[in-house]
């Protein structure tokens, strides 16, 4: 997207050790204290271990960014054997900053001079030599490239100081002092430097006094949880949601929540149900192996109509997979996984404050239709940091529960028949409310042996109906041309970022363009999605997995073709495969010779 | 099936560019690496003045666009300063470690501006003009209208000088030997110049020797330049003119001969057979003179460099001064050099 003002892209590439990640969130927390938007991702290795490659980017611009660039505006190498295979994505007479000595000989072509295209500016200096003349200690590099970053680029160093006293703030004070001299080092060799580059800082953008908070979408959504009261967490570690249930396990004993980590994950959603039914607000989080294990549970949740909240953040599969990669691949499971036919509620937000958003509505829906809400994510979105504008009231709050009311000797149905198929709940200990919960099918009252399949069956899906309505909940929203447009774009999760970006760059290449976001993907919002596909000539689904599992669930729900984009690349979805399929697209509806479309699973 | 030949250009000016190019036209699959100290690809230094009429952006006096090195398979190779070169083993070595082999060597690492011996103590006080950062850093450093202090006063100076008046500064000039280099002149054969400098409206102090240069702390102008009389000059800014000393350091090692440059033969190779030079680092064997000269200017350069690069691949061809040596006075009573006049 053609942003007015500061857009730049920043890329810092190392070792685990380096200080990569380290930098990378110093200066992402440097451009949000001072008011830009940020987005932001990290990427490690593909083993889970610490070492080897590691790689922040991060997208500082003064207007909304929806995704990361293709390319590069600033590049840092702290290990040039790592940073090579990278120079290619800095853009011509974008920087690319490195270190000009080396401590050891190096063989022809090991350094990155070599792989500096010449349309690419070099700023070599000597980081090393820099840090241990700041601080006696070579393992300031990454603090002094920061230093000469800004000092070349001329940004304000204030926050860069305050980033950096505070990331030290449980280190002793030399440690602090140590890195505010590497910093000002840097910064003092940048400001000498002639620039060649056509980097264009702009201005700090004027929010209206709005404060900036940066979170990660794992970040955003524990807040999310404990803004909505969350009572019980019950968790495995699984990469990449770990995090979540690292910060819970901090922030939940003081509100007064519980926390566990169960043995494994069938105990943790096992739990979570469990105290679901007990009338807390619980939730889990795991990832695609974990999720395959929960889905016997997930069925005893839907069939016992028991609230509970699962996050799931994907990453590359099947099995182990890629633990460190995003992918979009376990929309199946999370829609579909399970014996018998169990529908339940899956949301999945496109965003970090989607995440907020989600994750705090998530019990109040899961309460509403008694039943388990998937809130569904992926690795980069997880992961990924964006500056978030929160507004100052929590509207997650739990609501006074309703005690179901009943005629004097009427006996409690916990799952009774009503017109929107929701019965009235009861917790345990509510006085007269005496009830049994069972996996196994089961009558209005609960029992088991007796009970209308055909008709519970009705029951739990056709109350999940009126959720696509759910209020304050965007299940789709719309975006770019307006009416009959020749191309439209639908997608889902994390890739509505590079979608949005596609659609306003196909947009500025004179295309007629929409996109639309799926935010609730069970039960589909299949209103919406029929009047986009109505407005648009062909649409387009790019999504992070081989199948085309929302391709596939879309046609297949609406009967009309799709036309797919799928990609298991280990990296979010490149914009320029998206535009470039939009474009062949768009072509394509000018010309009297149309390619069809594909229908349906497999097709 | 073979290696390709590696050929080795160290310096990205007019010489080593014209080598290059040569080198990728003769041969479509020869390895071609270049190594500059610049971050900027090869652009014409004459055109530097052109700053000062407002082309500040480098990119407009890039000689070809950038993507001209990756279209010929040129590795170019920038801000990589070359730390020794070991002819025996056909090796160099850069300064951050690296080696690099190579099968022919042309060297055309120019020459630095040289600074009179007693002047060396001032050099942070005095800008420089040697590339598109240093000319950067003295336009931005010179307040309009504001005046600048040169001392010798080289072609590249004179040439400076006169784009200075053209653009409304101010030029104080302080001659020395140098004045005019490239071009050598004796007392008699300068005064007319000078006098068309003056002219022009330079101020002309002959007779005079810079022996000290100071800073104004805070105040404006931001420079004082003493003379051996004790009289003293002031500008905002002080240049030094004085010609080229050539770079050589990294020769040390090579098992060439070096005299003031390196010492090639009218082919341009040196006392190495791998090893050729070209441009302002190099002397070359003058037979009817029987002695080693320099031949400057922006048009030689390039014929040197042309020429090395076809005697690297098998070619016998001997530099022929192209451009005679001559200064004068031209009809419309403006200088005119036949090194430093502008052309294709």
């Amino acid at each position: 997207m053609n942003k007015s003002g500061t857009d730049i892209q920043f890329a810092i590439c190392g070792s685990a050790g380096d200080g990569t990640i380290a930098s990378g969130d110093i200066v992402k927390r440097a451009a949000a204290a001072v008011g830009f938007h940020v987005i932001a991702f990290d990427v490690y290795p593909p083993e889970i271990r610490g070492f080897g490659k590691c790689i922040s980017r991060i997208r500082v611009s003064a207007e909304q960014a929806y995704s990361l660039k293709e390319k590069t505006d600033v590049f840092i190498s702290l290990n040039d054997s790592h940073a090579i295979p990278h120079v290619g994505e800095v853009r011509d007479f974008g920087a690319v900053i490195y270190d000009d000595r080396s401590i050891a000989p190096i063989r022809e072509g090991a350094h990155i001079t070599a792989h500096i295209r010449p349309a690419q500016i070099p700023y070599g200096l000597p980081i090393r030599q820099i840090s241990e003349q700041a601080t006696n200690a070579a393992r300031s590099r990454n603090i002094v490239v920061l230093g000469y970053m800004a000092g070349l680029l001329k940004l304000p160093s204030r926050p860069f100081r305050e980033v950096i006293a505070a990331k030290f703030a449980t280190k002793p004070q030399a440690v602090i002092d140590a890195n505010i001299r590497a910093f000002d080092a840097g910064l003092e060799a940048g400001r000498k430097v002639f620039r060649l580059d056509d980097v264009d800082v702009g201005t700090v953008p004027d929010h209206g006094g709005s404060e900036a908070v940066m979170m990660t979408g794992n970040g955003a959504i524990v807040r999310g949880f404990l803004e909505a009261g969350i009572q019980s967490y019950f968790g495995y570690p699984i990469t990449p949601a770990t995090s979540i249930m690292e910060r819970l396990a901090v922030e939940m004993p003081k509100q007064g929540g519980k926390f566990l980590q169960t043995e494994d994950e069938i105990s943790a959603i096992a739990a979570t149900i469990g105290a679901g039914f007990a009338g807390s607000r619980a939730a889990t989080a795991t990832s695609g192996p974990g999720l395959a294990l929960m889905t016997e549970m997930l069925g005893l949740g839907v069939m016992a109509e028991v609230p509970s909240v699962v996050v799931v953040s994907q990453r590359g599969g099947p099995s182990t997979g890629l633990p460190t990669k995003t992918e979009q691949s376990d929309l199946n499971l999370a829609v579909f996984g399970g014996s018998g036919d169990a529908q339940r509620i899956v949301i999945a937000p496109t965003n970090v404050e989607g995440c907020y958003r989600c994750a705090g509505m998530a019990f109040e829906i899961a309460e509403t239709y008694q039943t388990p809400v998937i809130v569904l994510i992926d690795l980069y979105l997880s992961n990924r940091y964006e500056t978030v504008f929160p507004s100052h009231e929590n509207t997650f709050a739990p609501k006074p529960r309703k005690v179901p009311e009943l005629a004097e000797g009427e006996p409690y149905k916990r799952f009774a028949f009503t017109e929107s198929h929701i019965s009235p709940r009861a917790l345990p200990g509510d006085a007269g409310m005496v009830h049994t919960v069972t996996g196994l099918e089961h009558n209005e009252l609960g029992r088991p042996g007796d009970g209308d399949h055909m008709r519970m069956n009705a029951k739990r899906h056709e109350k999940l109906i009126s959720a696509t309505r759910y209020p304050g909940l965007t299940v789709a929203k719309r975006f770019g041309d307006a009416g009959k447009v020749d191309v439209g774009i639908l997608g889902w999760g994390s890739t509505f970022g590079e979608i949005l970006e596609a659609m306003f760059e196909a947009q500025d290449a004179g295309i007629s363009c929409s996109a639309m976001k799926a935010v609730m993907l069970s039960p589909l919002p299949v209103d919406e999605l029929r009047a986009f596909f109505d407005d648009c000539r062909t649409v387009l689904v790019p999504e992070l997995n081989y199948e085309g599992q929302f391709a596939n669930l879309v046609s297949g729900a609406l009967g009309r073709p799709v036309v797919r984009l799928n990609r298991t690349v280990a990296t979010p979805m490149p914009v320029a495969d998206i535009l470039a399929e939009v474009k062949r697209l768009a072509a394509e509806a000018d010309s009297p010779e149309r390619i069809p479309a594909t229908a349906g699973v497999g097709s | 099936m073979t290696e390709p030949v590696h050929h080795v250009i160290i310096g990205s000016g007019s010489a080593g560019f014209g080598a290059a190019r040569t080198l990728r036209e003769n041969d479509a699959d020869c390895r071609i690496t270049m190594f500059t100290m610049d971050a900027i690809p090869f652009y014409q230094r004459y055109e530097l003045p052109q700053i000062f009429r407002g082309r500040s952006d480098w990119r407009d006096l890039l000689a070809v666009p950038p993507s001209f090195y990756e279209d010929h398979r040129i590795d170019l190779r920038r801000r990589c300063r070359v730390a020794d070169v070991d002819g025996a083993n056909r090796k160099i070595s850069l300064s951050h470690q690296e080696t690099v082999a190579y099968d022919r060597l042309l060297v055309c690492a120019g020459g630095r501006g040289y600074l009179p011996e007693n002047l060396t103590g001032y050099g942070e006080l005095i800008h420089g003009f040697g590339s598109f950062e240093a000319a950067m850093q003295t336009y931005r450093d010179l307040p309009e209208g504001g005046r600048v202090v040169m001392i010798g006063g080289d072609m590249v100076g004179i040439d400076l000088a006169l784009t200075l008046l053209d653009t409304g500064y101010g030029v104080t000039l302080i001659t020395n030997s140098q004045t005019f280099w490239p071009h050598e002149l004796g007392a008699e054969e300068r005064a007319p110049l000078l006098d068309v400098l003056r002219a022009r409206g330079v101020t002309v102090l002959e007779d005079a020797r810079a022996v000290r240069v100071e800073a104004r702390n805070g105040g404006a102008p931001a420079r004082c330049v003493t003379l051996d009389d004790g009289a003293q000059v002031q500008g905002d800014v002080v240049m030094a003119f004085c010609g080229l000393a050539s770079s050589v350091e990294f020769m040390l090692r090579a098992a060439v001969d070096i005299e003031r440059g390196l010492l090639v033969n009218p082919q341009l190779r040196t006392t190495n057979e791998t090893i050729w030079a070209a441009g302002d680092v190099c002397q070359i064997w003058h037979d009817s003179e029987k002695a080693y000269k320099f031949y400057h200017g922006w048009k030689n350069v390039r014929v040197m460099g042309e020429l090395a690069a076809r005697n690297m691949q098998g070619a016998n061809e001997v530099f022929d001064v192209d451009v005679e040596e001559s200064i004068g006075i031209g009809e419309d009573g403006e200088i005119v050099s036949t090194f430093w006049t502008r052309g294709n």
